[in-house]
């Protein structure tokens, strides 16, 4: 199941999101080495964590362990393309109610093999149920170039925002991708479900 | 054709086509904008011995292809084999830095200089659970490659690979084709270790010794290896995974 936590509701998540932050720093700062701010020690934190994120988190039917998460930030509010890698978009940054930008996407360092494959895969298809609730049409998102075809390959349709850059030694660039009912139809057609993966409760509270 | 625009109305093109010739004229087209003169965009397979359907499509002068099919290089073609060592594209200049070449793989490059190609940029293509792909983009004779188009080259590599991609799939659809890109035969570690080692000429028990584990245990290796493979002999499981790429030369003779 997929947890949507968002400044209205996230009291009720507080240890699933240290969890998040703890994975997120063994990840993008212990095994990626990105240059990015760590709070304890042992939290992945930064300025865009703050009430206006959405987390989509994928957990255990226990709701006890972190498994997999996103954060999703609306375009127009300060958020990382905007406000980090504008030079990623040659006609300047997309900007609008239905446009939203994914972060920090990632599976918990401990899961292997078809684990790994089950919660990126409840993450992806989310993502498209969270668009088509919340009314977002497209996707931003930053990306090293060396990782397009194979976000391609999962059937996203993803347009470049400008030619990839250099950055800090890998070539990287702004994508969007647009979500249509469609894309929900490819993604649970490949991943063999019918049920939507949102926990629909939270949806409703959260809105 | 350096401007994001032009990539980006490609990337549309691309994703309009509704078959491959029509990608093929696009790429073309893009290709010379782009500065090169021609292009290949393929699955790193045989695509006579592939069950499946794969992506091949090229436009390369055919004093070169024929040389190609003639002398078999796509077996051991030196530019695909660093293909599975990067992650990032580069030229076919790159490539004596970063494998060990065999003679024949030199006399390859050689050969291609010969019939008419002066340099090439390759994007590799590696997606989870296929076969290694690429893209290469390559100049006539004389011709240098257009460095300050490389970014917008890159991007339309990885959208025209996809394009072909889908397009393959939908033919494969189609045509009722079981196996649509056949998955790689992924060894495991352990098992390459074991496949290296018996390439270099080592027994069961030699292999046993140097990795420090059972002689059973590497002759299950070695069985699942094969089973893999769907092979019978030690010798076709080492070819085939040379083959595909999952070995190169230069492990077996290092």
């Amino acid at each position: 199941m997929v947890a949507v936590v968002t400044a209205n509701n996230r009291s009720k998540y507080t240890g699933l999101i240290d969890a998040m932050h703890a994975d997120r720093k063994r990840i993008f700062v212990d095994a990626l080495k990105w240059e990015i701010p760590v709070v304890d020690g042992k939290y992945e934190i930064d300025q865009f964590d703050n009430d206006d994120a959405v987390y989509l988190l994928a957990l255990d039917p226990r709701r006890e362990t972190h498994l997999g998460s996103v954060r999703l930030l609306p375009s127009s509010k300060p958020h990382l393309l905007g406000d980090v890698f504008p030079m990623l978009c040659d006609n300047g940054v997309p900007r609008g109610d239905d446009i939203w930008e994914i972060t920090r996407l990632c599976t918990a360092p401990q899961l292997r093999g078809r684990e790994a494959w089950l919660a990126r895969s409840y993450l992806a298809v989310g993502m498209v149920e969270f668009a088509l609730l919340y009314g977002i049409s497209k996707y931003t998102c930053v990306a090293e170039t060396s990782w397009l075809s194979s976000i391609m390959a999962v059937g996203w349709e993803c347009e470049p925002l400008g030619l990839p850059k250099e950055l800090n030694g890998e070539s990287v660039g702004a994508l969007t991708i647009s979500i249509t009912p469609a894309t929900l139809q490819l993604f649970r057609m490949k991943m063999g479900w019918r049920h939507p993966v949102l926990e629909l409760d939270a949806v409703a509270k959260a809105a | 054709m350096s401007l994001i625009s032009n990539v980006q109305s490609f990337v549309a093109e691309a994703n309009r086509t509704t078959d491959l010739a029509e990608l093929q004229a696009l790429l073309q087209a893009a290709v010379r904008e782009l500065g090169f003169d021609y292009f290949a965009l393929v699955h790193h397979v045989n695509i006579y011995k592939t069950k499946g359907e794969a992506v091949f499509l090229f436009d390369f002068p055919s004093a070169w292809t024929e040389l190609v099919d003639r002398r078999g290089y796509f077996i051991d073609d030196p530019v695909h084999v660093a293909c599975e060592q990067s992650a990032a594209p580069f030229t076919w200049s790159d490539v004596p830095r970063m494998i060990a070449l065999t003679d024949r793989q030199r006399e390859m490059l050689h050969a291609a200089k010969l019939a008419g190609l002066e340099d090439g940029f390759t994007v590799p293509i590696h997606i989870p659970g296929e076969y290694t792909g690429s893209c290469t983009f390559s100049t006539r004779g004389g011709r240098a490659i257009p460095q300050a188009n490389l970014p917008a080259a890159h991007y339309v590599a990885c959208f025209a690979f996809e394009a072909a991609r889908r397009l393959v799939q939908r033919r494969a659809a189609q045509r009722g084709s079981n196996a649509v890109l056949p998955p790689h035969h992924k060894l495991t570690r352990r098992q390459l270790d074991c496949v290296v080692l018996a390439g270099r000429g080592k027994s069961d028990k030699d292999v046993a010794q140097i990795l420090g584990i059972s002689n059973q245990t590497v002759h299950q290796h070695m069985e699942a290896a094969k089973q893999k493979y769907d092979v019978a002999t030690r010798m076709q499981l080492i070819v085939r995974a040379l083959f595909d790429s999952q070995l190169a030369f230069a492990d077996l003779v290092g």
